[in-house]
């Protein structure tokens, strides 16, 4: 019963990985942004949420304002950071460093106006019971699964039937296409963000609720959301959403054997991996070289 | 004063030659690391077993930091091999963390969080000596050899593999040998100041080696240009003056010091790529291309 009880929650991990590789995915797909701040914008959006759970505030307004946060912070960094070296025609190393210093700036903000060390949410969501002989699942087990599908959903049919996530996908394609049948792409840059962003939030929220969040959460969420992008397959949403889904459960699998400081190690020999033996991932096309 | 100076000046040579030796794997190869404190720690680990059960010889220390440090920098040259750009920088980040977790959990080797400590004075001929002449000298070389190499026919071959990997290769360089070799070189550079670093500390733990420290000398690198002799050294002073220069300011609580230093220098390397992509010393013509 151990192992399933692992499984699960490597499950519900994986899910919540799943929405926020998926997000870093679209952003990198469309707009060819490595957007490494995505960790930073996890982080903000559950410190935002714990802040207003603290204050008071209902929930769904919480919940509002967490993704407001993260809406923000995403468009913010396409703004003032990767548009002006864009502009310049910064490589990728550039935007790296660039978005690597926001993160240390967001992390150490946190830090000093939100307190060191691990902070959650306390709820009646958060409590677990025994569902079957030996197993315990919380109702955030449940909500996990639902808001991961029901986003992903959400996101597919969007990139499918409404013009502008058509005109997303578009720009994913090609850029310079685009341009000529008189789309914008910086508009559409600034949707991508938004988008990629909000899928952070909740599994940010969420993990606020079960495991708890620090000030330095953002640099697993950063490693793991490259992690299932890479193994997933550059330009495929739904093979990040996958490889999420299946990091989640190889850490919860290392944990039957081993301790929990191994979980990232197993992360990282997944994507070291696919990094030598298949570069292009589990969907993608072509090797990036 | 004069202690606390020569303190200074010690850390300075070490992350000196930390930030030179990663500058040679970014800036002349193009292999974009951030597990430069990796081989650090390899490099201090090795050093420290060195003179806690052998002998407290600061050059059997050096080698021995080089040898394992370059030796195991195979990890980051295999990926290194097979992807660039974005993909490697996502494989060394992911070599970092491991690397962290092996040197919590590698309790024999390295004494896990609690480190290795009583690390005997350096001395060599049975005479103590003090660690600054000896980094001094290692920067030094290192530097010679670099710029050395960045003018032999070494340096433009790797020049010519970061700037077109696909015509070097046509041109019949050994591709896979030349960046195996720039990466050994490198982390034994960074092994080499790692175990200087456990000599003029004598004490180690895990905390020195993390993505933090990783970032901080990328950051030194940045600041001071990527590309230059000068430039990493240049950073190297930067940032490391900056705690003391922020101590002096009245208004910030000491507690905070360590979060306004890293605002600062998280704050200066966004800045400086959005308006100055090329760094301090940097050629600003050259950095628009290809940085």
């Amino acid at each position: 019963m151990l192992e399933l009880q692992l499984l699960l929650g490597g499950l519900q991990n994986g899910a919540l990985y799943a929405l926020t590789a998926a997000g870093f995915a679209l952003i990198f797909g469309a707009t060819k942004v490595f957007h490494v701040a995505h960790g930073a914008t996890f982080t903000l959006a559950g410190y935002v949420f714990i802040g207003a759970w603290n204050a008071g505030w209902h929930p769904v307004l919480g919940v509002l304002a967490a993704m407001a946060a993260a809406v923000a912070f995403g468009i913010a960094m396409e703004r003032f950071v990767y548009r002006p070296i864009g502009r310049h025609e910064g490589g990728f190393f550039t935007v790296f460093v660039a978005a690597f210093g926001v993160s240390i700036v967001v992390q150490n903000l946190i830090a000093m106006v939100a307190g060191r060390g691990f902070a959650n949410v306390d709820s009646p969501l958060s409590m677990a019971s025994e569902v079957l002989p030996e197993l315990f699942l919380a109702p955030v087990f449940w909500i996990s699964i639902v808001a991961a599908v029901a986003m992903f959903l959400a996101l597919t049919l969007f990139l499918s039937r409404h013009p502008a996530g058509v005109a997303l996908r578009a720009l994913a394609q090609n850029a310079d296409l685009l341009r000529a049948y008189g789309l914008s792409s910086s508009k559409l840059s600034i949707l991508a963000f938004a988008l990629g962003s909000v899928l952070a939030a909740p599994a940010a929220i969420l993990t606020a609720m079960t495991s708890g969040i620090n000030e330095a959460v953002g640099n697993h969420v950063m490693l793991i959301s490259m992690a299932a992008t890479i193994v997933g397959g550059v330009g495929s949403l739904r093979g990040a959403a996958l490889a999420g889904l299946l990091l989640g459960v190889a850490e919860a699998v290392v944990l039957t054997v081993l301790d929990t400081q191994w979980a990232e190690g197993a992360s990282f020999m997944v994507l070291f991996a696919f990094i030598l033996f298949r570069p292009s991932g589990m969907f993608g096309a072509a090797v990036a070289r | 004063m004069i202690a606390y100076l020569s303190n200074l000046a010690t850390l300075a040579a070490i992350f000196g030659l930390l930030a030179a030796t990663l500058n040679f794997m970014v800036g002349q190869a193009g292999i974009f690391s951030v597990a430069h404190a990796v081989f650090m720690g390899l490099g201090a680990y090795a050093g420290a077993q060195v003179a806690l059960l052998v002998v407290p010889n600061p050059l059997l220390a050096c080698l021995a930091a080089a040898v394992v440090a370059g030796g195991l920098s195979l990890c980051l040259a295999l990926p290194a091999l097979r992807v660039r750009g974005e993909y490697f920088v996502a494989a060394s980040l992911g070599l970092q963390m491991m690397a962290v977790t092996l040197f919590t959990e590698a309790k024999p080797l390295t004494g896990g969080m609690g480190g290795l400590v009583g690390i005997p004075r350096p001395s060599l001929f049975g005479v103590v000596i003090p660690v600054l002449p000896m980094a001094l000298i290692a920067l030094v070389l290192f530097l010679v050899l670099m710029s050395a190499m960045q003018r032999g026919s070494f340096g433009r071959t790797l020049g010519a593999i970061r700037d077109a990997e696909s015509a070097a290769e046509a041109l019949g360089k050994n591709v896979a040998v030349a960046k195996a070799l720039a990466v050994a070189f490198s982390a034994a550079g960074a092994g080499v100041a790692g175990a200087l670093f456990a000599l003029h500390l004598s004490f180690v733990n895990v905390e020195s080696f993390t993505l933090e420290q990783s970032v901080l000398v990328m950051a030194m690198l940045i600041v001071g240009g990527t590309g230059t002799l000068l430039g990493p050294l240049l950073g190297a002073v930067l940032l490391l003056s900056l705690p003391a220069a922020l101590s002096f300011l009245p208004f910030i609580p000491p507690t905070e010091i360590g979060s306004v230093q890293q605002i600062i220098y998280g704050g200066a390397m966004a800045l400086l790529m959005i308006f100055r992509p090329a760094g301090l010393l940097g050629d600003q013509k050259r950095g628009r291309s290809e940085a």
